[in-house]
């Protein structure tokens, strides 16, 4: 048990249980502030005079980030969330950095503030997905700035992919927001996606959360439209939009199918110049092929808009379809529904995720388990046994 | 003997000098991907596919005239332009006195991107890198006492293209010029802007049609002014290799010609007009053949549109030394490769050249730097007896071969840029710039490793520092004084009459009638550059460019000498101890359209591990401090070229002190005079990096200052 709780839980005041153990008051709520760890003898002490209920690990761990916070970690946090909310762009923007970090100090901190934040109903959670080029952030920059004209606070996370080589990357996607990037009421982050797609969309998540903490009411998340991460990111939208290019076939577009049948919003982009007319055929076709994608939102029907992102054609009609599709779901309660299962799937998608990183991490490296993959090796020992003997050992630890 | 026999005999000859090593082993695969053998035959002369030919005479190989030097040498003309056009003038009446031949004026920035000094985006800019030109009125005094009629004038403009050249003319009247007697050329070439030298103002569709509208113009009222100067400079400069150079360039000339057939204009009324414009960087002999082959193509090139005047088929150049082949550190060296590659635009048979000076990668020349970029062609004119002989290269076994293969890789690009359906296309799609970076990152590749030489920088670097005077531009005096001239401007001109010029470019902007013709009117009547640059830009408006990067090439070309394990070894330190890589933003504000070193710092630094992001061009520093802070950035790299340093650097550390955002580490890169290292490192900037800073090592200094 940790002092704090124990002094609370038997009523006994800080400064006579420091004079009990011989120490300065001072002193004492140092070590219940996990600033200073008690040495040896005091710890023997404290020991003894809870009867045990109050060992070396319990300070131990209180001075270790990953499962609880010092207070001065704790007030830092505290006033960064006020800022936050103040609309102060530094620390919104450090929040997410703690948000995404691989730290356990970062992740204990954005725990931390996680939990500050308040439930925001009000905003509205797009997201885009579609190939490389095929214009997402420059549909983006047009969009965000007419809804930035009708009053609205807009922010875009947009997923990068890392080179998996180096794992460095280059965020170039401010460049094509060049509008939407310097307004007051618009805020970018472009995140490596690091290789793990999985891990970043849950990073992204959080980080919505704290962009609504700051008042920005639509969020735009862009990824590429390629891989894995459209599903995990469906599942933190409230709105999808695929954008495709005026060609024929899904297959031609590098695009998965499950993607459009996910899609809310099918936008054929780059609907101007020579490609308008090759515009319109991928429409109907997309239009007549409308029966064969799936309808998952039980109130309203995805619909197929050209569009123009560079010449600004088509975005009213695809608002007005946006504000439809939320009203109606608004209204039919659907919208909450779907948030609520959201956070269903978001729990068990974060117990598996930091499962994964106790396995690649921790698990791995025990002596006992690598023990016994030796002897599997060398033939002592089958897979199916190994394995069943190295899960149950996690199970015993944990109950 | 017959010549099989003897050959075998030179290879037994060779092989024993060569000992343990084989012949093969000597092929030299230049950056190109050309194979150059260690020996060139009569053998060789057989299997070339270009026709030579005589000078003056088609396909032009040897040259566009009969008599080339040997009637008169190539024009020296020497780019310049600073500060007001009072300096400017002086510089120019300086340089006629000791032999430079034709004028070449060089504008500042914001007078490119179509802005008056008085525009808050160019307070950076004003006079650094050219002169500031306003209006007439600064014409008037630029050309002050310099007959026009007389004196051949090239302009280096293509963005602010019509308002500029809009006031030449009319300058030209008031000085008693008629326009049918000015000489010289405008450059006036928009694609390759769009590609690689960050001019533009307008998209595309719109430059492409002021460029009509200029050779419509010229052809039909100016015939000895050459309306266009289709420019390969600038890509080899920005990183192209000689074949992208010359491939991408007479792509553009096609997609001019197309134009301005477009227009319903005949063919042999504007191609006579159109000149050319090289770079000549260290590889004499392809310099060489590239020029050669240059002419041979054009010729082919222009014949499909079937002129009647065999002068169309003739490419007529001017040529530039390289800029980027010179550098910061043992910069006399710079004085040795200037002359060598202007040896090469001699032996190319230019028409015209200009020699950098030595202290190119340092600022713009000063007196003494410039008289010997200048004597260096004096030199070669006069007392060497080059000019006695015309073509003195041609049917070299080399250099004839070098040639034809020039012509055959050369043609395989421009097959490309013709499957997209042309270079608007292409440039739309991203193509030419994306392979010009490609060579940029490769040659920083290798270069970073040692696999080129560079004299005084990779290898045999000096050991006691020199101390090279360089010429220092107070801008913001400049620009003052080109503020209170534009304000007297305004206050003295008739503003009514103004304003219906405004409309009148408005009307013609949003039809099809021709906007120099109107132009010439409007500045006349004091209509600034600015003022009816943004008339145009109500209508087209002001074009964007999207930053697109490539990956993967640094780290693929550049050989791990063990600072690559150093840089991995110190990043996971780093990931360890931060939670995440370092993340450094990397900016480029002002009107300084020099993206080359922060192209290629973005995707080396990438490459090596490092998360970069990317801002656009010409930001404030405001926005980059936005930016920065909302991608919470480690780090910003500025990277600044065009002597706006002393004014943006300070401007950007205030913002991010405005903004609680000290925390952020800044480092600067680019032209940055070492006499003003301590100015940034008293503002607080962490690290300067100059020109030649190897980009691996830069790296492990970086990841150590955060
Ligand atoms: C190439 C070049 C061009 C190309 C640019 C192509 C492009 N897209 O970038 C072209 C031909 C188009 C061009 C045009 C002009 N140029 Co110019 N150009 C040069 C030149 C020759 C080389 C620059 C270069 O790219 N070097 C190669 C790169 C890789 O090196 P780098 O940028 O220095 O980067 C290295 C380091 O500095 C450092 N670094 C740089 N940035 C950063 C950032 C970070 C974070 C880090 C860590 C490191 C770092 O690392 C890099 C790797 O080693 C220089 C002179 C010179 N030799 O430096 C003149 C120079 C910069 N140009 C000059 C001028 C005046 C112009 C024009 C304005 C001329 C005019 N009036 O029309 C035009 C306009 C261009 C524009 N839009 O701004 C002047 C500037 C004068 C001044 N500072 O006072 C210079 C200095 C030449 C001169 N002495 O007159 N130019
Ligand atoms: N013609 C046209 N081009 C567009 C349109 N939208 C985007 N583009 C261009 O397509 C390229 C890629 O756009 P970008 O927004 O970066 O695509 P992303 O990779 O999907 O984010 C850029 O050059 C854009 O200018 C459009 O509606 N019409
Ligand atoms: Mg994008």
């Amino acid at each position: 048990m940790k002092l704090k709780s124990y002094l609370k839980l038997f009523k006994i005041s800080n400064i006579d249980f420091s004079k009990e153990i011989g120490i300065s008051n001072v002193s004492l709520s140092r070590y219940i502030s996990g600033e200073r760890l008690p040495e040896k003898k005091i710890l023997n002490k404290i020991f003894k005079l809870t009867g045990g209920l109050v060992d070396a690990n319990d300070f131990f761990l209180s001075s270790s980030p990953s499962r609880d916070l010092s207070e001065i970690h704790k007030e830092e946090i505290k006033k960064m969330v006020l800022n936050i909310r103040k609309g102060k762009l530094k620390d919104l923007a450090k929040a997410i950095t703690l948000v995404e970090s691989s730290l356990k100090l970062h992740k204990a901190q954005a725990d931390f503030l996680l939990s500050k934040l308040k439930q925001n109903k009000n905003s509205l959670r797009v997201g885009i997905t579609g190939v490389p080029g095929v214009g997402k952030s420059t549909f983006i920059e047009t969009f965000g700035m007419s809804l930035i004209d009708l009053g609205f606070k807009v922010a875009v996370l947009a997923i990068d992919p890392s080179s998996k080589r180096t794992g460095g990357s280059i965020l170039g996607d401010k460049t094509r927001m060049m509008k939407l990037s310097v307004n007051k009421n618009a805020f970018i982050r472009p995140s490596p996606s690091q290789g793990n797609l999985g891990g970043v969309a849950k990073k992204t998540s959080e980080s919505i959360r704290c962009l609504e903490e700051a008042g920005y009411n639509i969020i735009f998340i862009e990824t590429m439209g390629v891989g894995q991460a459209e599903t995990t990111v469906y599942d933190m939208v409230d709105i999808f939009l695929v954008l495709l290019l005026p060609s024929g076939g899904d297959e031609l577009q590098g695009i998965k199918k499950g993607i459009i049948e996910m899609a809310d919003v099918i936008i054929i982009n780059k609907a101007d110049g020579n490609l308008k007319n090759t515009a319109e055929i991928t429409m109907l076709e997309y239009k007549n092929a409308q029966n064969m994608i799936s309808n998952i939102r039980e109130d309203i029907s995805p619909e197929v808009f050209l569009c123009s992102s560079t010449e600004s054609i088509g975005i009213t009609k695809i608002w007005n379809f946006i504000k439809k599709f939320e009203k109606i779901r608004r209204d039919s309660g659907s919208f909450y529904k779907t948030r609520i299962q959201q956070q269903t799937k978001a729990i068990w998608r974060n117990i598996f995720l930091q499962s994964q990183d106790y396995i690649e991490n921790n698990l791995k490296y025990k002596d006992s388990v690598k023990k016994i993959i030796k002897d599997v090796e060398k033939n002592n020992f089958d897979v199916n046994n190994a394995s069943k003997i190295i899960f149950d050992s996690i199970l015993k630890r944990n109950t | 003997m017959d010549r099989k026999k003897l050959y075998k005999g030179w290879e037994e000859q060779a092989s024993k000098e060569l000992r343990d090593k084989n012949l093969e082993d000597h092929l030299w695969e230049t950056p190109e991907g050309i194979k150059v053998k260690p020996l060139y035959t009569e053998d060789d002369l057989q299997k070339i596919s270009h026709e030579i030919g005589l000078p003056g005479l088609p396909p032009y190989t040897r040259g566009p005239r009969a008599t080339m030097y040997t009637n008169r040498p190539w024009t020296i003309r020497q780019y310049a332009g600073f500060s007001t056009a009072e300096e400017s003038n002086k510089f120019y009446k300086e340089g006629l006195k000791n032999g430079v031949m034709g004028l070449s004026v060089a504008f500042d920035l914001a007078t490119h991107r179509g802005y008056d000094s008085d525009h808050p985006r160019v307070v950076a800019d004003v006079g650094n890198a050219g002169v500031a030109i306003d209006s007439i009125e600064d014409m008037n005094l630029l050309f002050d006492g310099i007959p026009l009629d007389q004196m051949s004038v090239s302009m280096t403009m293509n963005g602010a293209v019509i308002p500029v050249l809009a006031s030449f003319i009319a300058s030209g009247e008031e000085q008693g010029c008629p326009r049918e007697k000015l000489t010289g050329t405008i450059q006036n070439d928009i694609l390759k802007e769009f590609m690689v030298r960050n001019t533009f103002i307008f998209p595309p569709k719109p430059s492409m049609r002021i460029v009509a509208d200029i050779i419509e113009y010229t052809s039909k009222k100016m015939p000895k002014f050459n309306s266009i100067s289709i420019s390969g400079y600038h890509m080899q400069e920005a990183g192209a290799n000689q074949v992208q150079e010359l491939a991408y360039t007479l792509a553009d000339g096609k997609e001019y010609i197309k134009s301005a057939l477009e227009r319903g204009l005949n063919i042999d009324e504007f191609a006579p007009r159109l000149s050319f414009f090289w770079s000549i960087g260290m590889n004499f002999f392809m310099e060489i053949a590239k020029m050669r082959a240059a002419r041979y193509m054009w010729s082919q090139i222009v014949k499909e549109f079937k002129p009647k005047n065999d002068r169309s088929l003739a490419l007529r150049t001017h040529c530039q030394t390289s800029g980027v082949s010179l550098m910061e550190q043992d910069a006399y060296n710079n004085i040795v490769r200037t002359t060598i590659e202007a040896m090469a635009a001699v032996m190319g048979g230019t028409q015209s050249l200009h020699t950098n000076s030595f202290d190119e990668a340092l600022a713009l020349p000063t007196k003494f730097s410039a008289r010997i970029a200048r004597n260096t062609q004096l030199i070669i004119s006069e007392e060497t007896g080059i000019c006695n002989v015309i073509d003195p290269m041609a049917g070299s076994y080399y250099v004839e071969s070098l040639t034809s293969s020039i012509v055959e890789e050369s043609k395989k690009l421009i097959s490309e840029i013709d499957e997209v359906g042309g270079m608007v296309k292409a440039i739309e799609m991203g193509i030419p710039k994306m392979r010009i970076e490609e060579s940029s990152a490769k040659r920083q590749a290798r270069v970073d490793s040692n696999e080129e030489t560079i004299v005084g920088v990779n290898k045999y670097k000096p050991t006691e520092k020199q101390e090279i005077n360089i010429l220092s531009i107070d801008n913001e005096e400049v620009r003052k004084r080109q503020v209170s001239r534009l304000q007297k401007l305004k206050n003295s001109r008739d503003n009514k009459i103004v304003e219906s010029f405004i409309e009148k470019i408005k009307n013609a902007a949003s039809s099809n009638e021709n906007l120099l013709e109107i132009c010439i009117e409007a500045s006349k009547n004091r209509c600034t550059v600015g003022e009816m640059t943004s008339a145009m830009e109500s209508v087209f408006g002001r074009h964007n460019l999207s930053t697109k990067t490539i990956s993967g090439v640094y780290k693929n070309t550049v050989k791990n000498d063990g600072k690559i394990d150093i840089i991995d070894n110190e990043l996971s330190k780093f990931v360890n101890k931060k939670g995440r890589r370092p993340r450094m933003l990397v900016v480029k504000m002002g009107q300084d359209g020099h993206d080359r070193g922060a192209k290629l710092i973005a995707t080396a630094f990438s490459d090596l591990g490092f998360d970069v992001d990317i801002g656009p061009l010409f930001q404030t520093p405001e926005e980059a401090a936005k930016q920065a802070i909302e991608n919470d950035a480690h780090v910003i790299g500025v990277s600044t070229l065009a002597a706006g340093h002393k004014t943006l650097v300070p401007l950007l550390m205030e913002s991010l002190k405005n903004n609680e955002a000290s925390y952020i580490k800044v480092i600067c890169g680019g032209v940055i005079p070492p006499d003003d290292y301590p100015f940034l490192y008293d503002l607080g900037v962490s690290k300067v990096f100059g020109p030649g800073t190897n980009i691996q090592e830069a790296a492990i200094e970086i990841i150590n200052l955060l």
